[in-house]
């Protein structure tokens, strides 16, 4: 069987998709932001600590340089330099002992800059030329940048798991009413007067639950229709059949000898229309339903007497079908293999639901047992294969089954699957 | 047997009563319920009834039937032959449901067997000491040798075996038998029994005086 896809598992995905594009966007927009909000951060503090630091550079001595102790940051340095007037080369007067040997500007640069790994400020000091540097590894701004972004996605991440299992477990909640409906539905008579599915769980299966009320009573009507055709119908047909029997049954008593055969002969038509009758009836009414039960196959053949025709049985599985339509289907074909020459016929059940019918009869050549084969799989009328076998055919597939013509050494087969299995 | 058959098709309605007045019974055709009522009060030995007829529904009408004592044995005639017609059938009081198209010899079966069942004998053959009697092929024997009986014999002392063991009461066995001729004669059913008496012996069918036959129970 196809597997369908399903809603919940759909609406799944669909929310595990979203909760990771949002967790991805949200820390995007975390990075960019902090990113832009740490860097000012820190540059504020790096003018901040210039201009604290400046007026200690401003005089003629400078103060010594500070020592390096591990309690010290190491990412922040400083340097005071003296740039020669007309571009020379700059010289460092003093500098923390983080800072490089290399003055970070080799021209007077005041205000923010990056040079190399170092986010630098410059201030200018009161003398000619001298400038102080403050300095910040750039890797500590990108570091609490991501560490702010890091922790941010982590946060939104847990939110929007969370956030997505809630989701799951209310979509699973809020389609539960779809699955009473398939359980209401399977209960359902839809075809017992005046029953309805009854008030909708949810305004959006409301619609459904008028759609199939709808179809139930449209159905219903129809049934009734059909009900009352065929009850028509059968009266309307068997009426007149019993009627002329009867009326046989008292010419042949009162006919003269020599009339009596001829009489007989018509009676004899007048039985075999009955049963195409009372076949065709059953066949109607199989459209509306079929009535399955264990069959006795010995008891059942006891009530279709065929004239000229010795019936024989030897049942070894059960049979379970409709037993107005296998009996239409048996004095059909019995009624066959009477017409084509038959004197006695055998029935098996080779298999559970397989009738297997044999007469001793010239049967068919292999040509003619292939074009009937293949008439009654179509269940086309154009071939000419006698109404008995398509009405046959037909009660086997009203059981979801078919009618098999397999080839015989001696006289005629007919299989009647009224089970739903492959053909041989 | 005295028959009430309630039939509106004409051509099974005069098939079957010419049918069964060959095979030897008395047959009241009626084609609507209206026409049953003129027959209100008259004894059958059974009831043939068409289910749907012109004026209402037979099988209301056999309930009604039962409803007010009257146990006649009963047959359905229908084209109906789903399982919960002939269930809803047997079910208001019909001895036995027969499916149309039916051929006339099963009918006459059927009747057999219902009034088989009726007089309690399990077999067509009936004995009442020295004689005994095949309802099925309607004969009867005395000490083992067939007694050639009239039709009208025939039918007095079938309708006294089917009622074994009960009074008949005269008016009742004359209608059973002669039907509506009965008003005529005033003295056939006296000539028959007579003639029954005198070829079976006289113990066979005892008089109640004041009150009608019995013929005893059979053994």
């Amino acid at each position: 069987m196809k597997r369908v896809p399903s809603i919940a598992n759909r609406l799944a995905w669909t929310q595990l998709g979203v909760t990771l594009l949002w967790s991805l966007a949200v820390s995007m927009a975390v990075w960019l932001t902090v990113r832009e909000e740490v860097g000012e951060l820190l540059d504020d503090t790096l003018r901040e600590a210039a201009h604290i630091m400046a007026p200690s550079f401003s005089g003629p001595v400078l103060p010594p340089p500070v020592a390096k102790t591990s309690e010290r940051s190491d990412s922040y340095a400083w340097q005071v330099v003296a740039h020669a007037p007309g571009g020379g080369a700059a010289q460092v007067l003093a500098q923390s002992t983080m800072a490089p040997d290399a003055p970070f500007q080799q021209t007077p640069t005041a205000g923010f800059a990056d040079c190399a790994d170092w986010r630098v400020y410059g201030a200018a000091l009161g003398q000619e030329g001298r400038m102080l540097y403050v300095a910040q590894l750039q890797k500590e701004q990108v570091e609490a940048s991501l560490e702010a972004s890091f922790n941010a996605a982590l946060a939104t991440l847990a939110v929007s798991l969370l956030a997505h299992l809630w989701l799951r477990a209310r979509t699973v909640r809020e389609l539960s009413p779809l699955t009473r409906l398939s359980d209401r539905l399977s209960q359902h008579d839809l075809l017992a007067p005046g029953a309805t599915l009854g008030p909708a769980e949810r305004a959006e299966l409301a619609p459904v639950h008028s759609a199939i009320d709808a179809l139930a009573e449209q159905l219903g009507r129809r049934m009734a229709n059909e009900r009352a055709f065929s009850a028509h119908a059968a009266h309307s047909l068997r009426t007149p059949l019993a009627g002329i029997d009867a009326q046989l049954a008292v010419a042949l008593r009162e006919a003269p000898p020599e009339l009596q055969a001829r009489l007989q002969r018509v009676r004899s038509a007048t039985s075999r229309l009955q049963r195409v009758v009372a076949a065709l009836l059953a066949l109607f009414r199989s459209g509306v339903e079929v009535q399955r039960s264990v069959i006795d196959l010995p008891a059942l053949l006891t009530r279709l007497p065929v004239d000229g025709l010795t019936v024989s049985t030897e049942p070894t599985h059960a049979v379970v079908g409709d037993v107005d339509l296998l009996s239409a289907a048996l004095l059909n074909l019995l009624d066959n293999a009477v017409r084509h020459g038959a004197t006695s016929l055998h029935i098996t059940t080779p298999a559970p639901g397989v009738l297997r019918l044999q007469d001793n009869g010239p049967g068919v050549d292999e040509a003619q047992r292939l074009a009937l084969q293949a008439a009654v799989a179509g269940a086309s009328l154009e071939t000419h294969t006698g109404l008995g076998l398509i009405l046959a055919s037909l009660v086997a597939r009203a059981h979801g089954g078919h009618l098999n013509l397999p080839p015989a050494e001696h006289g005629f087969v007919v299989e009647l699957q009224l089970m739903d299995v492959p053909h041989v | 047997m005295r028959l009430l058959l309630i039939e509106d098709d004409d051509i099974l309605g005069e098939g079957l009563r010419d049918f069964l007045a060959a095979d030897g019974h008395l047959v009241d055709w009626c084609q609507s319920l209206s026409a049953v009522d003129a027959l209100r009060g008259e004894p059958f030995d059974a009831l043939l009834v068409d289910w749907q007829l012109p004026d209402g529904s037979g099988l209301q009408w056999l309930k009604n039937q039962r409803r007010h004592g009257d146990s006649t044995p009963a047959l359905i005639l229908t084209a109906r032959d789903r399982l919960h017609d002939r269930i809803e059938g047997l079910d208001s009081g019909a001895d036995d449901y027969l499916v149309k198209p039916f051929a006339p010899e099963e009918l006459t079966a059927r009747l057999r067997a219902i009034n088989r069942r009726r007089a309690g004998a399990s077999g067509p053959r009936l004995s009442y000491g020295p004689v005994d009697l095949d309802l099925a092929a309607k004969a009867a024997r005395l000490d083992g040798l067939r007694v050639e009986l009239t039709a009208r014999e025939w039918a007095v002392l079938e309708a006294l075996a089917l009622r074994s063991g009960r009074i008949v009461p005269k008016d009742d066995l004359e209608r059973l038998v002669l039907g509506f001729e009965s008003e005529l004669s005033s003295n056939a059913l006296e000539v028959h029994v007579s003639a029954l008496r005198r070829k079976l012996g006289r113990e066979l069918i005892e008089t109640v005086r004041g009150l009608g036959y019995r013929i005893g129970e059979s053994k």
